[in-house]
């Protein structure tokens, strides 16, 4: 018996025998009312466990569960990778001076078999500032010339021109070629295509910028310099006084050189929308750009993901935490006030 | 006598032997109405909070889990309940009359106090003769009780030994 225990039969025995004597039993009247009741409805439920139990069983599988998903996620996304390992190293390389501006769709996905273009196309029926770069590795300086060659005469088949050329072949030092090429925007897919065929591709990416907005602005105003200048030559036919003349003259001499401006400056718009820019770079380096860490075998690939996504799982948990650390706060302080309030009033209830 | 606590149910997984409830009726009755009468100290008031009880108990039968407990103190627990809520409804009740009668206080007339054994007995507190009620009459174990009157095992302890000895002390100077 613990310490705390006591042998009340022992010790108040007599007080026990008459306590035990007295006579409490339930009336039949309440024996009936309870007997009417009957036997409650069996009902096919899961046995409650104690909230204790629940948490120790609920706990380990929400951790499982969350295991279990980052597997998955980890084994379903470590496929693409080797895609992306070729898209990675696409900005470390290009030519000098290349605005590189991946406005529209940076890449597309390399096409086994390469039967059709991997290159995004110009739409046709719109004038756009299509800008390419590409970078292809070939093997050795030799082929370096060769293809550097090959490289002009591709441009010049299709219609364009080059505009640059840097090449340079040290011996015992990996060589390099950097072309700038025009060549007119309804052939650059083809040619793009036919470029890609000098060496092995190491990284390709496109910009396509819309110039139909500002070729309609351009034209406005245009339009709007000639129509003053129209008016004002009419007006300057009829009978004006002289300062009004040299005053109309003088504008009329303004608006002619803005019509000069605006003219060059469309006829430049429509120069960048009928030639695209191609930034070609040829190298013989081997490895001309540092692998992604997303290399590695598919395993690799997948635990990393897994642990990506368990990171990610894990901020989440940690930010709901703080964020309802307050509300949780101020729950268990009412439940806690609320215990007391109700024990405190049990006591005085049987107190009295 | 022994301690009526022992949980008699067997482990299978989770499957679990339940009693009848109309078997724990027959068993717990009488026990359940012995501790009402000592809790409130009047018995018409103990007869309808065994109903009330016994009631409750049907409507939540399937939270019983006998891993947890015994049906005793199962129903010990919902009939103290019950009998809280008289016991606050009556004091509200009070608080009106005392309101609308002008400070007259109201006597509530237990009626335990034909002999000197009952007539003592109402001199204790409810929380005096509900503990007496538990450990000596419905013969549960100091845990047990604890757990029922939601107090430490050593407060139990306590608080049924002043009961006994005031309980005593009244008997024998009565009978003096």
């Amino acid at each position: 018996m613990p310490a705390t225990e006591i042998d009340f039969e022992r010790e108040f025995e007599e007080l026990v025998r008459e306590l035990r004597a007295v006579p409490a039993a339930a009336p039949d009247s309440v024996r009936q009312r309870v007997r009417a009741l009957g036997e409650p409805a069996p009902r096919r439920s899961l046995p409650v466990l104690p909230w204790r139990r629940s948490l120790l069983v609920l706990a380990p599988a929400c951790a499982l569960a969350l295991v279990a998903a980052a597997v998955v996620h980890g084994v379903l996304n470590s496929g693409n990778n080797s895609t992306r390992a070729v898209v990675a190293g696409e900005a470390s390389s290009g030519s000098a001076g290349a605005k590189r501006d991946t406005h529209f769709g940076a890449l597309t996905t390399p096409v086994p078999g390469a039967l059709r273009s991997p290159f995004v196309p110009p739409d046709p029926g719109r004038h756009q500032d299509y800008q390419a770069w590409m970078t292809l590795r070939v093997k050795d300086l030799d082929a370096l010339t060769d293809q550097t060659n090959e490289a002009m005469r591709v441009a010049q088949s299709f219609g364009g021109y080059v505009v640059s050329l840097q090449q340079s072949t040290r011996s015992g030092q990996p060589g390099e070629a950097d072309l700038t090429l025009r060549i007119p925007v309804a052939r650059v897919e083809a040619a793009l295509v036919r470029l890609s065929d000098l060496g092995t591709v190491l990284a390709r990416q496109v910009s396509i910028v819309d110039l139909e907005q500002t070729l309609r602005q351009q034209r406005t105003r245009i339009l709007r310099l000639k129509l003053f200048i129209a008016r004002a030559t009419e007006q300057l036919k009829g009978n004006l006084p002289a300062d009004v003349r040299l005053r109309l003259q003088l504008q009329l001499q303004a608006v002619r050189q803005d019509l000069a401006a605006a003219t060059r400056s469309n006829k430049s718009t429509l120069n960048r929308a009928a030639l695209s820019t191609v930034s070609l770079t040829l190298t013989t380096q081997k490895t001309a750009t540092p692998v992604e860490k997303s290399g590695g075998g598919r395993f690799e690939r997948a635990a990393r993901d897994a642990g990506s996504f368990l990171a990610g799982a894990g901020a989440v948990i940690l930010f709901l935490l703080i964020v309802l650390s307050p509300v949780i706060v101020l729950v268990a302080a009412c439940v806690l006030g609320l215990r007391t309030y109700r024990r405190r009033e049990e006591r005085r209830l049987l107190a009295t | 006598m022994k301690a009526v606590n022992a949980v008699t149910t067997s482990w299978a997984g989770l499957s679990v032997d339940r009693p009848s409830f109309a078997s724990v009726v027959d068993a717990e009755l009488d026990a359940v109405h012995r501790y009402l009468v000592f809790l409130t100290g009047n018995r018409a008031v103990a007869e309808d909070l065994t109903g009330e009880t016994f009631e409750k108990a049907f409507r939540t039968w399937r939270r019983f889990d006998p891993r947890r407990g015994t049906a005793r103190a199962w129903l010990c627990r919902i009939a103290r309940s019950a009998a809280l809520d008289h016991f606050r409804s009556e004091e509200r009740r009070r608080r009106r009359e005392e309101r609308y009668a002008h400070g007259a206080p109201q006597v509530e007339e237990l009626e335990l106090g034909r002999s000197v054994l009952e007539a003592a007995l109402a001199q204790l507190s409810p929380a005096e003769r509900e503990v007496v009620a538990l450990r000596v009459l419905l013969d549960l174990d100091g845990p047990t009780a604890a757990r029922v009157l939601g107090i430490s095992a050593t407060a139990c302890s306590t608080r049924l030994s002043r009961a006994l000895k005031r309980l005593e002390e009244m008997m024998s100077d009565a009978r003096d």
